[in-house]
């Protein structure tokens, strides 16, 4: 997450927008979906004359599909996280927070003006001084940072979750005293609560200035490289050995040990962990390649199956049919020969002549502002590319488990019948749930809970189904008279040519067989597509196939040594699917908007990722 | 260098004022070892003693000055006076010997590399071409320095073709803009040098920009290329293949195919070249081949680098029968334009907006101010 100046200028005249958002209609269905979010997300009646004059971009690059009410929190979280970055902990002279909105269950934002002048001039100063301090001091700080960090997922994952046993313990009676396990019950619920709120202060704490590092150096160069693509720059930034490419690196020493340990035939078979450990348990060899799992597991395997935002997408740790079946493909190569080395001396060596090439073309006195530019945006972009594993994967895959072993009680005591049903509840109402199993317990009767909260969630669920069916639109209000601020561009893919490609669709929908996006990675490939909406649907993309998908996750490089391309819905340059498919040298096309409404698998498409087109060739067979 | 003539090999930039900008030119890169069609320049010295030889020079000069505020129908006699006499007035003996003889060296010497027989050498056709002396490109077209003629053969022939050059300093047009100068004025603007060379019978030619001619990006090129020989291209008379590459790699970014209808091919008897329709199939395919592209713009970055600055190039490419070709470059000359559209986006982008804004902080906090 990050923010961004997203001008809220209207072009004067024009006679087009996006669809008003107080004349959106409900999907039918979804009556009364308003209850499933706070007050302070919805478009009030009461502030319609503002809200309406404003431009809403849907997040759908973090935020893709509808929010479980209880999930929304988390959303807030991430918005507070960069807000109060930018606002109050480092005063980011020209910009401010966004602000939150939710229509039909889906995440809209919307940018804050940026502050006048003198506000601006005041800023800068206390800019200077505290972002300065990070500046100079990165690498100290950033260590720091990664044992908070990690300090905080380990706190999460120790929250204890009280038995509520018939009898209070007869050692806190005798001995300490303290709070009854109904008081720690309550507690516990604040201090995950409270926890899932300050990592996104953690999250936020370094993001803004690492993009603006590397905003700095992107400007530099085109302004010395005006044909200068986007990639060709961030690949004389990025790292070639990040966190995010970890657990896929996990999966091929498995490989690889299980060759050397000769298990390989047992893993292949297996599509479980438990046919794995049923398989694996009885031989010595099967018990050290087990270990090495369980090894790997904590922390790489926390690696979410999504962007990790969503408590339904769910990670490899928890879901092992993934890994499983990936570390059997590994298997395959290597018996084929190859050595599932990545070329990291390679990729560095060309990254390094990159930088060479175009440092050669600069006149002398441009070479010592393009070095100091780059060397701030190398030492940000570490952070830029591993704090994504520490919170969205690592914290959010403990996080949501924590609240399942809270929702497991609720179970056990009548609430609900499903441990996933806690999520249909808003965060407040859990509270409330608590305070009613509380009493319950305490008092030693029945809980309210299990008359009050069954019916909710059922006609929940219904909604759910009801907006899920439901097609957003990419933009909500006037259309912007400009987009031109980088981070917006450089994160969402959101160009002034993306807003026209929008409001295009809207006019009838584009029937063309032609689509327009980034140039993710380079090169042209031909192929069927898979669309893959969920990521549950990841196993059935096979071999040779081209993915579509809305958005693409770190967790699915695996599948990216299967495919022969990708396109992705949403996304810049930066994004997962281009990083991962130029490391895998596929082209890739990115941010095309309606890929997976007009793509459909089966069709053979060809992937321009020079030219950033997706050609549909041929009907699917 | 002997008074009259010097190989190209001999030259250097250093060379203008006694060779001209374009032998000068080409001496450079010949002896940066970039390909280029052998040659020899006839010195300005040469049209000097040819002119001191005689009365040539009063009479020419005196010709000139009478034309202030001439009418064009005067101006057109004067022409024609003037080139009589440059035609016919004889060349020193000296003179014709060494032209004659560096010519014949050059023949022969090529027609011994491509393993002709002497005989055959005499039908080596060659390039004549004016090398202006004046920096500047536009008053040198003005002052008709800039003549070229193209598939000549014969020690005669050359002879003829180099007084044409001299001759066409005075142009109606040349004549006028000259005849309010001053004799040193006008001396000076009538200095001229003539380039003999090897002609470069091209499958295809064009010109290389090493500098986005569009936004002044130096990591990229640009290449327009059409069929036939270079005239094409330079004069504008078909709409090039453009081809896009980045420095870096070299890689293609864009190539833009065009309808390219005529060619310019040298003629059927062997003396000259003449305008033909494309046939219909070749028209709209790429002239150059991918390989080609890159084999181009390797060949522009190495022009480029021997000079230091961003480049005009102008090449052809001849295709062998064995598959191989040869990549000639004709011309090079510092492209100057695109210093002026750098400053020009410098100051667009100084126009304050949220990212320099943004920027402008970042980058003072960065380094503790």
């Amino acid at each position: 997450m990050t923010q961004a100046d997203m001008s809220q200028d209207t072009r004067p005249a024009t006679e087009k927008s996006f669809p008003n958002p107080y004349e959106i209609a409900t999907p039918p269905g979804a009556e009364g979906w308003e209850e499933m979010y706070s007050y302070h997300n919805r478009f009030l009646e009461t502030r319609r004359a503002e809200d309406s004059q404003k431009t809403w971009f849907r997040n759908s690059l973090h935020f893709p599909e509808v929010s479980y009410p209880f999930d929304h929190a988390l959303i807030d979280g991430s918005f507070t996280g960069t807000g109060v970055t930018n606002t109050r902990v480092f005063a980011l002279p020209p910009a401010l927070g966004l602000d939150v909105r939710v229509i039909n269950g889906y995440t809209y934002m919307s940018t804050l003006p940026a502050p006048d002048e003198e506000t601006q001039a005041r800023r800068a100063e206390e800019f200077s001084q505290r972002a300065g301090y990070y500046f100079q001091n990165w690498d100290t700080l950033y260590k720091e940072w990664e044992s908070r960090v990690t300090a905080a997922i380990r706190a999460v994952v120790d929250i204890e979750v009280p038995e509520l046993s018939e009898f209070e313990p007869i050692e806190k009676v005798l001995e300490d005293r303290g709070p009854t396990q109904g008081n720690l019950f309550l507690a516990g619920y604040h201090r995950l609560v409270e926890a899932g709120d300050q990592i996104w202060t953690l999250h936020s704490e370094f993001l803004n200035l690492g993009y603006a590092a590397y905003l700095q150096f992107l400007t530099l160069c085109k302004d010395h490289f005006p044909e200068i693509d986007d990639q060709t720059v961030s690949r004389m930034v990025s790292g070639i050995d990040v966190l995010l490419f970890r657990p896929d690196d996990e999966l091929r020493n498995l490989a690889r040990l299980a060759e050397e340990l000769g298990v390989s035939d047992a893993i292949k078979s297996a599509t479980s962990e438990e046919e794995l450990n049923t398989a694996l348990e009885p031989e010595e060899a099967g018990r050290t390649w087990l270990a090495a799992l369980e090894e790997a597991k904590d922390p790489w395997f926390n690696f979410s199956y999504g962007s990790g935002m969503y408590h339904s997408h769910r990670s490899w740790i928890d879901d092992m049919s993934l890994p499983i079946r990936a570390i059997g493909d590994y298997i395959d190569q290597l018996r084929a020969g190859d050595d599932l080395t990545r070329p990291l001396d390679r990729l560095q060596a060309e990254r390094d002549e990159i930088v060479d090439r175009y440092r050669e073309l600069l006149d002398e006195d441009d070479r010592p502002v393009f070095d100091e530019a780059l060397g701030l945006a190398r030492t940000v972009f570490p952070y830029v590319e591993n704090h994504n594993f520490y919170v969205e994967h690592w914290f959010l895959t403990g996080f949501w488990n924590k609240v399942r072993e809270f929702s497991a009680k609720f179970v056990e005591w009548g609430f609900w019948d499903d441990v996933e049903d806690i999520f249909f509840l808003r965060r407040a109402e859990v509270e409330e749930a608590v305070y009613d199993l509380q009493m319950a317990w305490g008092a030693g009767g029945t809980a309210q809970g299990g008359y009050y909260w069954p019916a909710i969630i059922q006609r929940r669920r219904e909604i759910y189904q009801a907006l899920d069916a439901w097609t957003p639109p990419p933009a909500l209000g006037p259309v912007p008279g400009d987009v031109s601020e980088p981070l917006t561009i450089m994160l969402w893919g959101i160009t002034p040519e993306t807003v026209d490609r929008w409001l295009k669709a809207q006019d009838g929908g584009s029937s063309s067989t032609v689509l327009e996006g980034f140039a993710g990675s380079p090169g042209v490939t031909e192929g069927r597509a898979r669309v893959v909406l969920r990521p549950d649907e990841l196993d059935t993309v096979q071999d040779g196939e081209i993915l579509v998908a809305p958005v693409t996750s770190p967790s699915w490089t695996p599948v990216f040594g299967r495919i022969r391309g990708a396109v992705s819905d949403i996304g810049g340059i930066m994004c997962h699917a281009a990083i991962v498919s130029r490391e895998y040298e596929l082209p890739a096309v990115v941010g095309v908007g309606f890929g997976t409404s007009n793509i459909k698998t089966g069709q053979l498409i060809r992937v321009d990722g020079d030219a950033g087109t997706v050609t549909i060739l041929e009907e699917q067979k | 260098m002997s008074r009259y003539v010097c190989p190209f090999a001999e030259l250097g930039a250093g060379d203008r004022e006694s060779v001209g900008g374009k032998c000068a030119s080409l001496g450079e890169m010949v002896n940066a070892g970039l390909p280029v069609p052998d040659g020899f320049a006839v010195t300005v010295e040469a049209f000097e003693d040819f002119r001191d030889a005689s009365d040539l020079r009063t009479e020419l000069q005196t010709l000139v000055q009478s034309m202030q505020e001439a009418r064009p129908q005067q101006l057109q006699q004067a022409h024609e006076q003037a080139v009589e006499l440059i035609l016919h007035r004889p060349l020193p003996e000296e003179m014709e010997r060494q032209i004659s003889e560096a010519y014949t060296t050059l023949v022969q010497n090529t027609a011994q590399r491509r393993g002709l027989s002497e005989a055959d050498a005499v039908k080596i056709p060659v390039a004549v071409r004016s090398s202006a002396t004046d920096e500047d490109g536009d008053a040198a077209s003005f002052a008709g320095q800039q003549e070229t003629f193209l598939w000549v053969s014969g020690a005669d022939a050359v002879l003829e073709k180099i007084r044409e050059c001299w001759a066409s300093l005075y142009t109606p047009q040349a004549i006028s803009y000259r005849a309010s100068m001053d004799a040193t004025e006008g001396a000076l603007a009538s200095r001229i040098s003539v380039a003999v060379q090897l002609m470069a019978d091209a499958d295809v030619a064009g010109v290389t920009f090493t500098v986005s001619p569009t936004t002044g990006d130096r990591s990229v090129i640009a290449i327009n290329a059409s069929y036939g020989l270079g005239q094409s291209v330079v004069s504008g008379e078909v709409t090039p293949d453009e081809y896009w590459i980045s420095k870096i790699g070299p890689t293609i970014k864009e190539s833009r195919i065009a309808d390219k209808a005529q060619e310019y091919v040298p003629n059927s008897d062997g003396t000259g070249i003449e305008l033909r329709d494309v046939d219909a199939e070749r028209r709209s395919q790429a002239c150059l081949s991918d390989d080609e592209v890159i084999q181009l713009a390797e060949i522009a970055v190495a022009v480029e680098k021997h000079y230091g600055t961003p480049q005009d190039i102008e090449w052809a490419l001849e295709r062998n029968a064995d598959g191989t070709n040869n990549v000639m470059l004709l011309q090079s000359r510092p492209e100057t334009n695109w210093k002026k559209r750098k400053d020009e986006q410098a100051t667009r982008k100084k126009e304050p907006n949220a990212t320099t804004g943004l920027i402008s902080y970042v980058s003072s906090a960065s380094k503790g101010a």
